[in-house]
């Protein structure tokens, strides 16, 4: 798995490929912890190179919104798969997290998210 | 029949999903399914490397897939301290927390799950997926709730 960070003026997108799990998520929980805490506004989690994400991935997304939630920090996710989407819509975390379809929609929209929408 | 050992370290799960995708696509599933049938039996791995080892990568595991004329069965096998199937159960899902998923993956994908309580080396979970019968039904629910 890969995790990298980019900045698009007040928006941090944190890229993220290959597979999500038990050994790879400590890295997007660091990555992730990092831009909540220092460089919100907003942080965007790119999914669209996340081959496999497991109960890790999925926990390690819960304690990022729910940090993005005591810090007031726009949260959202992007391009998710079809596999991981179907694991979240089944553990009924879909309605839970701001999730787009695309990053031009994850850009345009993510400024208007309330930070505690979706609870 | 296939049979792996692997130790006890997060990093060589890959090894096991690929092995699940690959007999399970064999076996007739989708690459879809395949996918899930994967993620429950990585997450029963998973649960052997945190819980019944604590996260010591010392331990070893045992994967054996076994095609039978109507299902997959996998056989994980661990030589740490006997768990406790009681405590095994899936959190409720209205619960927003970080952990908890996995057992709730494993219910779901898998048509039957059990230990083996005959075996004294250690743990033995059998988990078995039907032929022919998908993970997931069409709105996206699990296949075997309802």
């Amino acid at each position: 798995m890969t995790v990298q960070v980019r900045k698009l003026d007040k928006i941090s997108i944190i890229d993220c490929s290959g597979d999500v799990d038990l050994y790879s998520s400590p890295r997007l929980r660091e990555a992730l912890m990092a831009e909540i805490k220092t460089n919100g506004p907003s942080v965007l989690v790119n999914m669209s190179g996340v081959a496999y994400i497991d109960s890790s991935g999925i926990a390690t997304l819960v304690e990022g919104l729910q940090h993005s939630r005591q810090t007031k920090t726009q949260f959202g996710l992007f391009g998710l798969r079809p596999n991981a989407r179907s694991v979240l819509e089944l553990a009924r975390l879909h309605k839970v997290f701001t999730i787009f379809d695309a990053e031009a929609e994850a850009l345009e929209k993510i400024g208007s998210v309330k930070p505690f929408d979706g609870v | 029949m296939t049979r792996i050992v692997l130790g006890s370290e997060p990093r060589l799960l890959n090894v096991l999903r690929a092995v699940v995708r690959f007999r399970a696509q064999e076996a007739g599933f989708s690459p879809s399914d395949s996918e899930y049938v994967a993620l429950a039996v990585d997450e029963a791995a998973a649960n052997i490397i945190r819980h019944t080892y604590r996260g010591s990568c010392d331990g070893h595991m045992a994967l054996e897939v076994r095609r039978l004329p109507d299902r997959l069965e996998f056989i994980l096998e661990d030589w740490g301290p006997k768990v406790c199937e009681d405590k095994i159960r899936p959190r409720p899902l209205d619960e927003l927390r970080p952990g908890g998923l996995g057992t709730f993956f494993i219910y779901s994908f898998m048509d039957e799950c059990s230990y083996d309580q005959d075996y004294k080396k250690g743990n033995r979970l059998k988990l078995v997926k039907f032929l022919g019968k998908g993970c997931l039904r069409n709105d996206g629910s699990s296949a075997k709730t309802r």
